[in-house]
């Protein structure tokens, strides 16, 4: 397989990862928030206001951080752009439905239908760059940031690339929001989503999130990190399984689960979904430095990109938050981080991440 | 008229989302497409759901949606001699 290494990040997130200056010191809490929503930066640095006023929240926000990514990567134009997003702009999917409702179905204002689309955002980072190269959106629920790298991956290895734009990209709205909530995702209570795992009752805490990086083929000190493998599956039977599944996933890396100096987890404070996560913490990683990140950005489609984002940055800095610390586990440097995810026990992967 | 054209600068901010502009930055005259306030055929599009959810008015050819998408006021004068 081909090395392949993260050169530049842009994350905007609920948290004040932007400036990209480190995973943020400060961490944000949001005591009456019932969901999670995004940081948003001043978007006139890069998006000019004739451009901007036709896109939506999600589509500015993906923007911004694909401009970021690509900034501190020095890059002007990559050879692909690939993202991944489980429910697209779903805000200007709204915007044209109602407006279907109210107007019975006659008048339908362009914009928000022509903007409403998965493969909006990437689209108009195409348009933006003038980046005419492979530009394909993923739109896998669960799956949709991890068959993004994997696509990413593959060309990589086919020699069809030598830097790619990979971004995981989703947002939530009041809407979405409620119509969730009803279906039992999130929690009922208030809850302090800082202290997410104290709860042990049903749902876990909404949010969003939109993460660019751009993998190039070319070592560099300066990298954040090396993608190693991918693997994704989908609802295993039961906790063996998955065991099986990770255990499988690091011997074809050559790797053993002591080699796995801190696994990164998915951890969203939903009862019904957890115990997964605690079965492992107790079993194959009882000796592990374990980490967690739900509670900072919130649950949604793409979750595993805030994930990945916090990986690189451990590696790069090889320092990981006391915020993200599950256990108390001493480690002294890190070279290998295991990010195993899973969104509602159907959509499952693991992501491998090397020191650069 | 005036009191058309000014009621017809919001609606237009509005509709194109033209958060930056005032009405006072519109010139009534000068071309709204290309030159002018720079709009395209998207903008055209909102232009016509717009005379014709606020003014029940309906544009027929895209000949007769050039002349009166011209300027606001080329707007204005249309719908004063057509409103219902």
């Amino acid at each position: 397989m081909t090395d392949i290494y993260i050169k530049g990040i842009g994350n905007i997130s609920p948290q004040k990862t932007i400036d990209n200056s480190g995973f943020p010191d400060e961490v944000m809490e949001y005591p009456d928030a019932e969901y999670l929503k995004c940081i948003e930066p001043v978007y006139k640095k890069y998006i000019e206001p004739m451009a901007s006023r036709r896109m939506s929240r999600v589509v500015k926000m993906g923007l911004y951080s694909a401009k970021t990514c690509l900034d501190e990567a020095d890059i002007e134009k990559p050879d692909a752009i690939i993202t991944g997003t489980g429910l697209g702009c779903v805000e200007d999917t709204e915007k044209f439905l109602t407006s279907i409702i109210q107007n019975e179905e006659k008048l339908l204002n362009p914009t928000p239908f022509i903007q409403s689309t998965h493969n909006t955002i990437s689209a108009q980072i195409s348009l933006f760059l003038k980046c005419h190269g492979y530009n394909y959106t993923y739109a896998h629920r669960g799956f949709s940031f991890e068959s993004a790298l994997l696509d990413s991956i593959l060309m990589f290895n086919e020699k069809s690339a030598n830097t790619i734009l990979l971004g995981g990209v989703d947002e939530i709205t009041e809407n979405t929001y409620q119509i969730t909530k009803r279906l039992g995702h999130w929690k009922r209570e208030n809850i302090n989503h800082l202290k997410l795992l104290e709860y042990k009752t049903k749902g876990s805490i909404a949010g969003e999130g939109s993460a660019f990086f751009l993998l190039t083929n070319q070592p560099d000190k300066a990298n954040y990190a090396k993608i190693s493998s991918v693997h994704a599956f989908y609802k295993p039977e039961n906790s063996g399984i998955i065991k099986n599944e990770i255990i499988s996933f690091l011997s074809k890396n050559n790797l053993r689960v002591e080699d796995i100096d801190v696994a990164i987890l998915g951890l969203n404070g939903d009862k019904n979904f957890d115990e997964i996560y605690y079965k492992l913490t107790e079993e194959i990683f009882k000796n592990t430095v374990c980490a967690y990140f739900k509670h900072l950005c919130g649950e949604y489609h793409t979750a595993s990109s805030f994930a990945m984002y916090t990986a690189a940055n451990i590696l790069k800095n090889q320092f990981v938050p006391d915020v993200i610390k599950f256990n108390n586990k001493p480690q002294r440097q890190y070279k290998n981080i295991l990010i195993y995810n899973h969104y509602r026990n159907i959509n499952h992967s693991l992501l491998l991440l090397q020191n650069a | 008229m005036e009191e058309l054209i000014l009621k017809l600068k919001s609606e237009i901010i509005e509709a194109l989302n033209l958060e930056e502009m005032s009405v006072d930055d519109i010139d009534s005259e000068a071309p709204l497409f290309i030159e002018g306030l720079g709009l395209d055929s998207i903008d055209a599009l909102e232009l016509t759901v717009l005379l014709e959810k606020k003014y029940a008015l309906k544009i027929q050819t895209a000949d007769e949606g050039k002349k009166i998408l011209y300027s606001v006021k080329s707007m204005a004068e249309y719908i004063s001699q057509n409103k219902k």
